[in-house]
């Protein structure tokens, strides 16, 4: 990434130009080096001493047998489809839900509105790992325990999305509603066919977020599910590095294979994971 | 959903749709055509999310009220214990170290929220080519999975790690540091991971803040002669100020709820030196089936928490007049 183009005629200004980009990516380095050695140990033979020291980033040779070995190792391939069906279901619910709800607060005017801005606004200050307990006992008592619902609904409601969702309702003319009215559309169609099409970015932002989220949900479903059957990749990753005698190598293999969905993901998305992060404060 | 990174830029948003809710300026259209909308559309619309509020909001919060004034266990018949649970908790050593520890986890993050991700976002705030991209890898550990991101770290923390390389050739140390193992470095340890994984949702936080300083401003000012520092402490940071105070914000309530980083890295050890609030209620429940208690220390800790955040609103939002 450094420019090295020859300084002609502004050496200073050519010569800060490579200064900012070395500092950039100096910053870079903290940031990555911890991914890059867990792929370089997830690649390294049996021969290569992983804690050499100073230590390597290069595999000398690369080799995938661990690779192959995480996903033999543990029911990989089982956590991976666990993932994909948590993230199926609770995805598109949560972004149904956050629509639903966001609507009428953003573009209604009803009795007991600001009452229910506040009820849904005041989910955010309950940290979730105090919520833990008694909402196990809450799926517990449901029958929902160990159950791939039991996983996915709490999940569903989140301040987040609804704020998100309300800012993008809230911006879209109010013409356009108007005229679907007048066209004889019920409040239904134009919320359905009027109001979603036009706040789609906001709708796939949200939807990337819930992806992340889903992805990465440690503690839930560490807490809800009694049976590894239908353990998340997260899950999986944990259990593997929990087994004692789990090789450093096969440990980072795995780990690297529970990181590969999400980061393809972020690379292909990060224009918008970063806008939405950055979105919702500019409003 | 309820993810921390999720919560963090709605929090911001509260800032600006609060003053919004409460007097609408955009005609609301729902009842516009004065009798010809049904009242009842609103709710039906709302219907499933006050249903999921209901069930895993308002039904768990009720329900942890009332465990946290019985013994519930899973072994012993539940049986009221009054305020047992919280005269129990004022005298337990291990509950005032995990409150301890959070608080260490408090003070420790807010750089990691307020000053680096401000020199952070500083620094990629330029319409340079490839900034995107820089932005991206410093957002990166935050789409992961802190899982992942501990069984990384421990390499980084490794006895022949990376940092203890680094250390030993500056000559700082002779031999290695066990940072997850030596009580004086696990719970600084712990904190670093938390913020280096979160740093870039803060700095993404105040990226936005410097996008919306006009830059008029900062002609202005340099034309009547102030250097870039003046600049930065007279203009900048004065309109971060609103930006700083969402941050500290989100950070409080994340910092409360520290637990997944210290499952993975350190299990509350050495000797609990590790032991965050969050961890405690969720061994107290989990490990050692004592439901009832844990309820009474997540309430205990819930009932700090507002007030921490109550004060941090009270600091942050006198006088928005006043000079930095």
């Amino acid at each position: 990434m450094v420019s090295t183009r020859v300084a002609v005629p502004g050496r200073r200004r050519v010569a800060r130009r490579v200064g900012r980009y070395v500092l950039l990516a100096a910053v870079a380095v903290v940031f990555v080096w911890p991914f890059l050695f867990l792929l370089s140990t997830a690649l390294k033979s049996a021969t290569q001493d992983v804690f050499s020291f100073p230590p390597s980033l290069v595999p000398r040779p690369p080799v995938i047998t661990w690779l192959r070995d995480a996903w033999t190792e543990i029911p990989f391939p089982r956590y991976l489809l666990n993932s994909v069906l948590y993230v199926l279901g609770g995805v598109p619910l949560f972004v149904l839900v956050s629509a639903l709800t966001a609507y009428p607060l953003a573009r209604m005017r009803f009795r007991g509105r600001t009452v229910m801005f506040f009820v849904f606004l005041s989910t955010m200050f309950v940290p979730t790992e105090l919520m833990i307990i008694p909402r196990f006992l809450v799926v517990n008592q449901i029958g929902l325990t160990n159950n791939y619902a039991g996983v996915i609904l709490p999940g569903v409601l989140s301040a987040f999305g609804i704020f998100l969702l309300r800012q993008s309702f809230a911006a879209v003319p109010h013409e356009l509603a108007e005229a679907a009215r007048l066209d004889g559309c019920g409040e239904w169609r134009v919320f359905w066919n009027v109001m979603l099409p036009v706040v789609r970015p906001s709708l796939a932002i949200a939807a990337i977020f819930g992806f992340i989220f889903v992805w990465n949900d440690f503690i839930w479903p560490l807490v809800v599910l009694s049976s590894d059957a239908k353990f998340p990749i997260a899950l999986g990753v944990a259990y593997l590095s929990g087994i004692s005698g789990t090789d450093a190598r096969t440990l980072s293999a795995g780990t690297v294979i529970s990181l590969i969905p999400v980061v393809v993901f972020f690379i292909i998305l990060q224009r918008h994971v970063l806008e939405g992060a950055k979105g919702a404060v500019k409003g | 959903m309820g993810d921390a990174l999720l919560r963090e830029p709605s929090a911001v948003l509260v800032e600006d749709t609060v003053p919004r809710g409460r007097s609408p300026r955009r005609p609301a259209t729902g009842r516009r055509r004065g009798g010809g909308t049904r009242p009842y559309v609103p709710y039906l619309f709302l219907l499933p999310g006050i249903a999921l509020f209901g069930v895993f909001f308002a039904w768990p919060a009720v329900l942890a009220v009332e465990t946290a004034f019985t013994n519930y266990s899973i072994v012993n018949p539940t049986r009221w214990v009054g305020l047992g649970n919280f005269t129990a908790l004022w005298h337990d050593a291990e509950f005032h170290g995990a409150i301890v520890h959070s608080f260490i986890v408090m003070v420790g993050l807010l750089p990691f929220s307020v000053i680096i991700p401000i020199a952070l976002a500083t620094l990629v705030n330029r319409a340079v080519r490839g900034i995107q991209f820089f932005r991206a890898l410093y957002f990166l550990p935050v789409v992961t999975s802190m899982v992942a991101v501990a069984v990384a770290w421990n390499y980084v923390f490794d006895d022949r790690g990376v940092l203890n390389w680094i250390l030993e050739r500056l000559h700082v140390t002779d031999g290695p540091i066990h940072f997850l193992l030596d009580q004086h470095w696990a719970l600084a340890s712990v904190i670093v991971v938390e913020g280096w994984k979160g740093v870039g949702t803060y700095m993404m936080i105040f990226l936005a803040g410097l996008q919306s300083i006009s830059g008029d401003l900062h002609e202005a000012a340099q034309l009547d002669g102030a250097g870039a520092w003046q600049r930065f402490s007279r203009i900048t940071l004065p309109l971060l100020r609103p930006y700083i105070a969402v941050a500290v914000t989100i950070e409080l309530v994340n910092a409360m709820q520290v637990f997944t980083s210290v499952y993975v890295l350190t299990q509350g050890g050495p000797g609990g030196h590790t032991e965050t609030a969050g961890y405690f209620v969720w061994s107290k429940a989990f490990q050692h089936f004592q439901l009832g208690y844990a309820s009474a220390s997540g309430i205990v800790i819930w009932v700090i928490l507002v007030v921490l955040a109550l004060v941090n609103y009270r600091i942050t939002n006198r006088g928005e007049a006043q000079p930095w």
